[in-house]
C-alpha cells in the first residue's frame, strides 16, 4: 500500500510576503466569503418563497447596523474577488507578469474594489 | 484517489473560468436585482421575479456561482486537508452545502416566479 500522507513543502512559512501573494491569498479568503454569504442569499429568498411575515422578519435582521456593515463588506468582497478574478484572466493569457505589470494591476484591483464599494453604497444606500 | 481533480484538471481549470466569465457578466444584475428589491415586501418580489428577465438570469446566475464556489472550495480542501478520511469528508460537505444552497435557492427564485 503506497502512503497515503503525500509530501508537502512548506510556503506560508518560508517565503517572504509579497503584494502579489498577500493578494492571492486574500482572494481565497474573500472567495471563502462569498460561499459562505450565499446563506444570507438564500434566507432572504427563502423568507420571500414562504411568506410575508418571514419575509418581515428576514428584513429586521438585514435591517439591523452589524449586518449592515456585514452587507458592506460582502459588497466589497464580491468587488475585489470579481477584480481578483479579471487580473486571473490577464494572467492566464499570459500577460501582466513583469515586474512593474503585475504590481501595477495589483494595486488597480484593490483601487476598483473599493471605489466601486463606495459608490454602490453611495448611489443606493446612503444618498 | 477518486477525491482529486488530477484526472480532470482541465476540465475543472475550464469550468472555473467559464463560470466566472458569467459570474462577471451577470455582477450588474446582481446587483440591480438587491439594490431594487431591498426593503421590498413579498407581492413586489413576486412581480419583479415573475418577469423571464429576473427568473433566468437569477437562474443561471445560482448555478454558475454554485459550480464555481465548489470548485475554489475543492481546491483550498486538497491544499490544506491531506488525512485522507477528513479530505473525503470534506469534500463530501461542500457538495452538500452547495446542493442544499443550489436547491433552496432555485425552489425559492421559481415559487416567486410562478407561484406568486
Amino acid at each position: 500500500m503506497a502512503q497515503q500522507f503525500r509530501p508537502t513543502s512548506p510556503h506560508l512559512s518560508i517565503w517572504r510576503f509579497t503584494l502579489t501573494m498577500s493578494l492571492s491569498i486574500l482572494h481565497r479568503i474573500l472567495g471563502v466569503g462569498l460561499y459562505l454569504g450565499t446563506v444570507l442569499f438564500v434566507l432572504w429568498l427563502g423568507a420571500a418563497a414562504l411568506g410575508q411575515s418571514q419575509l418581515a422578519a428576514v428584513q429586521g435582521f438585514f435591517g439591523h447596523p452589524i449586518i449592515q456593515i456585514g452587507l458592506f463588506l460582502y459588497t466589497w468582497t464580491l468587488f475585489h474577488h470579481m477584480a481578483g478574478g479579471i487580473k486571473h484572466f490577464i494572467w492566464d493569457v499570459g500577460a501582466g507578469f513583469e515586474r512593474t505589470g503585475r504590481e501595477a494591476i495589483t494595486w488597480a484591483t484593490l483601487v476598483f474594489s473599493v471605489l466601486a464599494t463606495l459608490l454602490v453604497w453611495a448611489l443606493f444606500v446612503w444618498f | 484517489m477518486a477525491t482529486h481533480t488530477g484526472n480532470k484538471g482541465t476540465g475543472t481549470f475550464i469550468r472555473q473560468r467559464v463560470t466566472g466569465v458569467i459570474n462577471i457578466v451577470l455582477v450588474g444584475f446582481l446587483i440591480w436585482l438587491v439594490v431594487s428589491l431591498a426593503g421590498a415586501d413579498r407581492a413586489q418580489m413576486v412581480a419583479t421575479f415573475s418577469h423571464p428577465l429576473v427568473w433566468i438570469p437569477a437562474l443561471v446566475l445560482i448555478g454558475a456561482a454554485l459550480v464555481h464556489m465548489r470548485i475554489g472550495m475543492h481546491e483550498i480542501i486538497l491544499d490544506y486537508v491531506h488525512e485522507p478520511r477528513l479530505l473525503a469528508l470534506s469534500t463530501l460537505l461542500n457538495t452538500v452545502f452547495t446542493v442544499v444552497i443550489g436547491i433552496i435557492a432555485a425552489i425559492s427564485v421559481l415559487v416567486l416566479a410562478f407561484g406568486g
